[in-house]
């Protein structure tokens, strides 16, 4: 096996398929490689599809072609302690049409559904094929070789999907260290349950869904947890740092059982029967985490990239990732057009993600990357927060304290000054 | 809802080619092996009688947490050759 295309593709993850999409549409000869036995057989998520206009100006209303589960219409945010919650529910009608702002979603479905896309408009999808290493000559990469189906391909560029760990760009010296520090790891349960219930459980009626974040659980490890609600089944699970579950010495298995124990979190997932077990890495460097995106020859694309914002409310990726693969495949096509493929070709790559969303919202909330490493945001305010609702809804016979002392009490209580003050600078820099 | 069983549900196509291999004198003297904690899929068990570390990678979910956590450069970690290892249907 040696073939020639204009473009490469490897992995049919979203970034991946969207590029191999926008090519194939321009008429480029692309090969898209996965190394599943279909797209999405190695993907998972936490669940939510966020709004990617990339993808709707590609793919115009989407919403009523692609295998989606529901759109989220209910926002939680739940700040958890062992015996309590207090949470916050934000609910929009704007969040209930078109063009919606998240929708739950399976992944090998999904994925499978953007790749099907990009084969429709003429790419060559090879599942079942590892891309081992790169083919370098005069330090251009041209090409990559393949492990499952043995041999080389070879094309003018190469534009590297293969999601967190990366070893195209590991191969090419791209890669930046793997720090555990910068990764989040990602652990699901999926958990079949009738639409019926689901709907009366979680008080959404046709496609609406919802969408929980738990903060205080994983108790003591800096990391949250997550509920989505599917047509009929639960996407539950967390995402914790791996330097902190290291830390704490525990092991996943016991975190999650955690979670699904949790009094208000049991009453959720009541009767519901578990299907599937996934886990995965997610790049929440930030943007000191992203390596150099293009070389001679070649180009990162979404996890491969690092491209992952948060600032500890949200958590994008998906949405990074396709943009991210609509403007790599602008370039390519440039680059295709002028035979022109070395690195200084490909910096317009870079320049687009600068001038997109991407690298503007990474860089104006880098600093939320060193606010999310404050350990007590995972347990201590979550604990201040529900003894001061606490107190002031308990009704004991004993004389009452105003709420500005009652909150000073029981955050210096739990918290020196020092630190309350450190933490609501670091706090105030990364999300004000 | 026991959670012992959970990955019992997720599909393998496992090769017969290890994609995972230790170096068992380097994880012999390993200071922390987080590998045992940290792995989602509790691939890797440490035996106190033999100080020897072993691996099940017939079900690892290919995340690569084991990879990251090591500092001893004791892993070779690789993804399965194409079409083995584990294949999500649901998720």
């Amino acid at each position: 096996m040696a073939q020639y295309f204009d473009v490469i593709v490897v992995g049919a993850g979203p970034a991946g398929s969207m590029a191999a999409l926008k090519l194939a549409r321009d008429g480029l000869n692309v090969c898209l490689l996965e190394r599943g036995r279909q797209p999405g057989a190695k993907n998972m998520f936490g669940g939510l599809l966020h709004n990617t206009p990339a993808l709707n100006e590609t793919i115009p209303s989407f919403w009523e072609k692609a295998p989606l589960q529901r759109h989220v219409h209910t926002k939680i945010l739940a700040f958890m302690t062992p015996e309590s919650a207090v949470s916050l529910t934000f609910e929009n009608e704007n969040f209930d049409r078109p063009p919606y702002n998240g929708y739950t979603v399976l992944r090998p479905a999904f994925d499978s559904w953007l790749a099907d896309e990009a084969v429709k408009a003429g790419a060559l999808l090879l599942c079942d094929c590892t891309a081992e290493d790169l083919i370098v000559k005069d330090g251009q990469v041209i090409g990559v070789t393949v492990k499952g189906r043995e041999g080389e391909l070879r094309a003018n560029i190469v534009i590297a999907a293969d999601g967190v760990l990366s070893f195209l760009a590991e191969k090419a010296g791209q890669r930046k260290d793997l720090r555990p520090a910068d990764m989040g790891i990602g652990i699901k349960l999926l958990l079949g349950l009738s639409e019926e219930t689901i709907n009366e459980r979680f008080h959404l009626v046709r496609d609406q869904g919802a969408d929980i974040a738990f903060l205080g659980i994983p108790e003591g490890i800096r990391g949250g947890s997550f509920l989505y609600t599917n047509r009929d089944s639960l996407s539950v699970g967390m995402v914790m740092h791996l330097d902190s579950l290291k830390k704490s010495g525990r092991v996943p298995y016991d975190v999650l059982e955690e979670l699904l124990q949790h009094s208000q979190v049991r009453k959720l997932v009541k009767g519901a029967v578990p299907l599937e077990y996934s886990a995965h890495l997610v790049p929440e460097g930030g943007i000191k985490a992203v390596p150099r995106v293009y070389t001679d020859g070649m180009m990162l694309v979404g996890d491969a990239a690092g491209l992952c914002y948060t600032n500890g409310i949200n958590l994008e990726g998906i949405n990074l990732a396709m943009t991210s693969g609509a403007l790599a495949a602008e370039t390519a096509i440039k680059a295709v057009e002028s035979h022109d493929y070395s690195a200084a070709m490909l910096s317009l790559y870079k320049k687009k993600l600068d001038e997109s969303f991407i690298l503007k919202d990474m860089k104006k909330f880098k600093k939320s990357v060193d606010m999310m490493h404050i350990d007590r945001l995972y347990k201590t305010y979550p604990q201040v927060l529900a003894g001061i609702m606490e107190k002031i809804y308990k009704i004991d016979g004993t004389p009452r304290t105003k709420i500005l002392n009652l909150a000073r009490r029981e955050a210096l209580r739990e918290i020196g000054l020092k630190d309350v003050i450190t933490d609501g600078i670091k706090i105030g820099r990364a999300l004000l | 809802m026991n959670i012992e069983d959970i990955q019992q549900l997720t599909q393998y196509i496992i090769d017969e080619q290890p994609h995972i291999v230790v170096d068992k004198e380097i994880c012999r003297s390993c200071d922390h092996r987080a590998c045992v904690q940290s792995c989602p899929a509790n691939c890797f068990t440490w035996n106190e009688e033999t100080s020897l570390l072993s691996v099940v990678y017939e079900t690892c979910l290919e995340c690569g947490t084991c990879y990251v956590v090591c500092d001893k450069s004791a892993l070779d970690w690789t993804y399965p050759r194409g079409g083995y290892g584990v294949n999500y249907r649901l998720t």
